[in-house]
């Protein structure tokens, strides 16, 4: 540029920006007149200002019209290059439609597939997040240091909150509820003559300020203050009191474990939504559950669940160490390490192992989605193999582009949007199956997935996209590559390593599905076998139901009415459930000679007479608790391990130490059984006696069960008015133990079948596509006298090498992820060679059926035919 | 009138162009109608209201003599076409026949 007199120039980089954007044609005139503008000013105003609305005028300048097009300097007719892209494309499909269609089913699936695990890992991320100060809330944890382990809590002293808050500067707020997994308010509430069954929870009065469940009616600071107040969800409202408004300061009573006693209604809240981890009805102050269970406000003792609202900016590892340590001078052992973690991490982080975060169900969101990933690269390569197969009928039409002008990019971009065109057509597809299988899916993950398109508009195009992208790129790359004047001479070059690709990308497909079938068979098995093993107890025909609300006559009295049903073999009670194993206890004391024996956690569940014989539980030693003998809580029995681990040389007898006190003798000992679920080992075992369980088992006679329920439930119904009678066979509750993996099975099975269909798929394409490519090569064989055994020998060759060489890469990859998974289980059904050889020998047989079917028409081809065709 | 459509503020500016008459470049056009309109104007404005009426074919234009002040380039003056002035002379009749019709208001 020339300069103006004096130096005086506009701002160099906004001339050249102006200079780079400005449509040519333009920039001349548009340079000029800003030029003169300049001069104005500065003739107006300081050069420092001018400069300044010289800037600001060129921002103002980049106008759609007065901006040049995205590339080159010639104005191309874009629009009619993308509609010839369209046509050109629509053609394609319509001319090839077997390649249209399996691409369109693969991708379509696939995509389905991603998207069903896209919802279901998003609802599973959203668990609990919804509060509005998420990001300041925090949930405070217990390490409890045993002898030899470590156990973690959720759990805590009722009286955490209040101090922490009071001695930690951090902590904004804090708020204590009810141990949701044993101090969780159930039983009936009634208004005036109705009654229904209600899950509770008891929480301090701050508890809607911290956690916002929205309260609808009600100051959310003032609902729970008080012992007298209460407040309920929308829909108890509703259904008790008709409206919301009714039920403002009606008076209800509550009869549960723990109280039987009359509340003001102060307050409505909605529901918890489907994606929150505690789910509840009702809302209790917890001084409720201090007033019936004064060890609710001690520091022994884990009542509650404490959550904290820290200040904004603490540092979590420093207020970790500092809270490490707090419950050492409460409780007068160094046994307790609190920590805290954000409260919604817990959903997805919740297993611990000594102590240390071990997973949880983020495992099986990371899973699902490594395997929707992967279902999506299969339908992928699909892609890839079919358009890069299929090169040799593009190639003219590269070749003739290339030659009348069209640069790499141009195809470049003429391929993907091919491709991204396809996705998006298989994603419309996709839409319409996941609406049509959301209700399955839902019903398999015991979830209440939606699909708003909107919400999700965003991810689901950019999956879209990059569905297309992925699988287009290769194809787009290969393709703009020939060398139109080889292409039009009729040489194509490198076909050999454009082969290796394809079989390459072909073993990856059956790798995974190889991979995918083995651990599908190993879930399954597991399964079978957690559901099969002999547990040590009997688990036919036994039903249990639990008495529910304040009960304070002598269980025997239910006891010997149910025994007088004619089909029922035995009748027990006992405290807790008794699948769960989750019933522990310390305190036992065998060796006088040591203190430390007895920290030692025994799993004890507590039960009462005949529990043992309607279990079918063995008895190898001495006797079960008798009512004949007027056995009570000083007696036990042990288990085989529990005597391995005290080393008793004769247990019967035994007096062990408990308490300062207090003595328990052995008055039995039982054969080793599988208390709790298959994930836990066998651990040493004292049973105690507690006459008053409120959990009942019976053993019923086979044959008479619908007869003997409905009389359980009339003696059920003559002691508890109030209730309804929901009995459970143990059977089907020991089966809802491994649920997770009932789920994890179902949905591997699915997305199993999914992958090895649209792996076939895609061979079958690339069989269909080589048959055609060798019609004359089998035309000529067959003429110089190949039998047709010959032929198709030649034509699956190259395919069973190909799935070969990926049941080789997949059988140790396979090993090493199932080996890993059934680590979960402390008795796992173990991995037998037949998993192997069957995924392998399966893999290997679908490929032969998909590709038997063209092969054998190429080989039954009269060469005749194919060689006059020229 | 209907296939072409002309934005008040293009009106504004074609008049302009017509006002001006050999005057009529981008810069003038700008300096004329902050006068008149007593407000400041982007080269923006201007410019893409230039294009975007020489599309629709309100305006010609051809390139004017150089000279020293504008660093050299030229400038380019744009003129009217006579479809343009039979537009303008249609919304001008279109108003004053809107603004006769319309009651409580005097028009001296």
């Amino acid at each position: 540029m020339e300069t103006t007199k004096d130096n005086i120039q506009p701002p160099r980089w906004s001339l050249r920006l102006l200079r780079f954007f400005l449509k040519k044609d333009y920039l001349e005139e548009i340079e000029g007149d800003m030029e003169e503008v300049f001069e104005d000013n500065i003739a107006q105003h300081s050069l420092r200002k001018a400069r300044r609305i010289y800037n600001r005028e060129v921002i103002k300048l980049i106008r759609p019209n007065l901006v040049r097009g995205i590339t080159g300097y010639h104005k191309l007719n874009y629009i009619g290059m993308l509609q010839h892209y369209l046509l050109i494309t629509l053609r394609g499909f319509k001319r090839h439609k077997t390649t249209f269609f399996i691409n369109l089913i693969g991708l379509s699936t696939g995509l389905a597939a991603s998207l069903l695990i896209f919802l279901w890992v998003n609802d599973e991320k959203s668990v609990d997040t919804f509060h509005e100060k998420n990001d300041q809330l925090y949930w405070v944890f217990a390490n409890f240091q045993l002898p030899n382990s470590t156990l973690t809590w959720d759990y805590t002293s009722g009286l955490m909150a209040e101090s922490l808050k009071e001695e930690f500067p951090e902590v904004e707020d804090a708020v204590r509820i009810g141990n949701s997994h044993f101090f969780k308010p159930e039983g009936v509430i009634s208004f005036k003559e109705t009654n229904f069954e209600i899950d509770g929870l008891f929480a301090s009065q701050n508890f809607f300020e911290i956690l916002t469940y929205p309260v609808v009616i009600g100051d959310k600071s003032e609902i729970l203050k008080g012992k007298e107040s209460i407040a309920i969800s929308e829909e108890m409202a509703i259904s008790v009191f008709g409206s919301i408004e009714n039920a403002l300061g009606k008076l209800i009573d509550w009869e549960n474990q723990f109280f039987n006693k009359t509340f003001v209604v102060k307050g409505v809240f909605q529901a918890p939504p489907s994606n929150a981890s505690n789910q509840f009805d009702v809302v209790v102050n917890y001084d409720q559950l201090v007033e019936s269970d004064k060890w609710a406000a001690a520091w022994n003792g884990g009542y509650a669940q404490t959550f904290l609202l820290l200040k904004e900016g603490t540092n979590i590892d420093q207020f970790n160490a500092k809270i490490e340590n707090f419950m050492d001078n409460k409780v007068n052992n160094d046994r307790f390490s609190l920590f805290v973690q954000p409260y919604a991490k817990n959903y997805l982080f919740g297993k611990y192992d000594n102590g240390i975060q071990v997973g949880g169900r983020i495992e099986n969101v990371r899973l699902f989605t490594i395997v929707a990933l992967f279902i999506l690269l299969i339908a992928c390569i699909n892609f890839m193999n079919l358009s890069t197969a299929q090169a040799s009928k593009k190639m003219k039409e590269v070749g003739v582009k290339k030659a009348i002008g069209a640069n790499r990019k141009a195809l470049i971009f003429q391929f993907l949007s091919e491709s991204i065109l396809l996705s998006l057509f298989a994603l419309t597809l996709a839409i319409v199956l996941v609406n049509l299988f959301l209700p399955q899916f839902n019903e398999i993950t015991s979830k209440q997935l939606e699909i708003n398109i909107f919400q999700f508009i965003k991810p689901i195009i950019g999956v879209a996209l990059i569905t297309g992208v992925l699988a287009g790129s290769y194809p787009a790359f290969y393709l703009s590559g020939f060398n139109p004047v080889a292409v039009l001479k009729g040489k194509v070059s490198n076909l050999k390593g454009e082969e290796w690709i394809r079989k390459g990308l072909v073993v990856v497909q059956f790798v995974l599905s190889i991979v995918f079938i083995i651990g599908v068979i190993t879930i399954n098995r597991q399964i079978e076998f957690t559901q099969s093993k002999d547990l040590g107890y009997d688990r036919e025909n036994i039903v249990t139901f639990t008495r529910k609300g304040q009960f304070d006559r002598d269980p025997q009295i239910i006891l010997s009415e149910l025994n007088k049903i004619p089909g029922v073999i035995s009748a027990g009670n006992m405290a807790g459930e008794f699948l769960w194993g989750d019933d522990n206890g310390s305190g036992f004391s065998w060796d006088p000679s040591t203190d430390e024996d007895n920290k030692y956690l025994f799993k004890s569940p507590k039960i009462g007479y005949n529990v043992i014989e309607t279990l079918g539980l063995e008895i190898i030693e001495g006797r079960s608790f008798s009512k004949a003998l007027n056995d009570d809580n000083s007696k036990v029995i042990i288990n085989e391990s529990a005597v391995k681990l005290m080393g008793l040389k004769n247990p019967i007898g035994k007096v062990l130490d408990y308490g300062k006190e207090e003595t328990r003798e052995i008055i039995g000992v039982v054969k080793d059984f599988q208390y709790g679920s298959m994930h836990q080992k066998i651990e040493p075992l004292i049973f105690r006696f507690r006459n008053s369980g409120a959990n009942y088992v019976v053993k019923l006679q086979a044959g008479t069960e619908t007869i003997s329920l409905q009389k359980l439930e009339d003696i059920y119904q003559e002691f508890h008015p109030k209730y309804n009678f929901t009995p459970s066979y143990l059977q089907d509750d020991y089966l809802a133990l491994y649920s997770t993996e009932s789920k994890v099975a179902s949905i591997s099975n699915y997305m199993a079948g999914i992958a090895i269909i649209i792996s076939c798929l895609g061979l079958f394409g690339l069989a269909a596509f080589t048959a055609e490519r060798r019609t004359k090569e089998i035309g000529i064989r067959k003429i110089l006298g190949a039998s047709q055994v010959v032929i198709v020998r030649l034509l699956t060759g190259n395919f069973t090498k190909t799935v070969l060489i990926s049941i080789v890469i997949a059988l140790p990859l396979g090993y090493f992820i199932v080996d890993n998974w059934l680590h979960n289980f402390a008795y796992s059904v173990g991995l037998k060679w037949w998993f192997f050889a069957f995924a392998g020998i399966a893999a290997l047989l679908i490929a032969w059926l998909t590709v038997g079917f063209q092969t054998f028409k190429a080989a039954m081809i009269n060469p005749a035919q194919c060689l006059r065709n020229e | 009138m209907k296939k072409t459509k002309l934005g008040e503020f293009e009106e504004l500016v074609l008049m302009t162009v017509v006002v001006l008459q050999a005057d009529a470049y981008g810069v003038e056009i700008k300096r004329e109608l902050e006068d008149r309109l007593n407000e400041t104007l982007s080269v923006g404005s201007i410019q893409s209201a230039l294009k975007r009426m020489e599309e629709k074919g309100f305006l010609t234009s051809e390139f004017g003599e150089a000279s020293q002040k504008r660093g050299g380039k030229r400038k380019r003056i744009y003129q009217a076409t006579p479809h343009a002035r039979k537009v303008l002379q249609e919304m001008k009749d279109v108003r004053s026949q809107l603004w006769a019709a319309m009651p409580g208001i005097a028009t001296n």
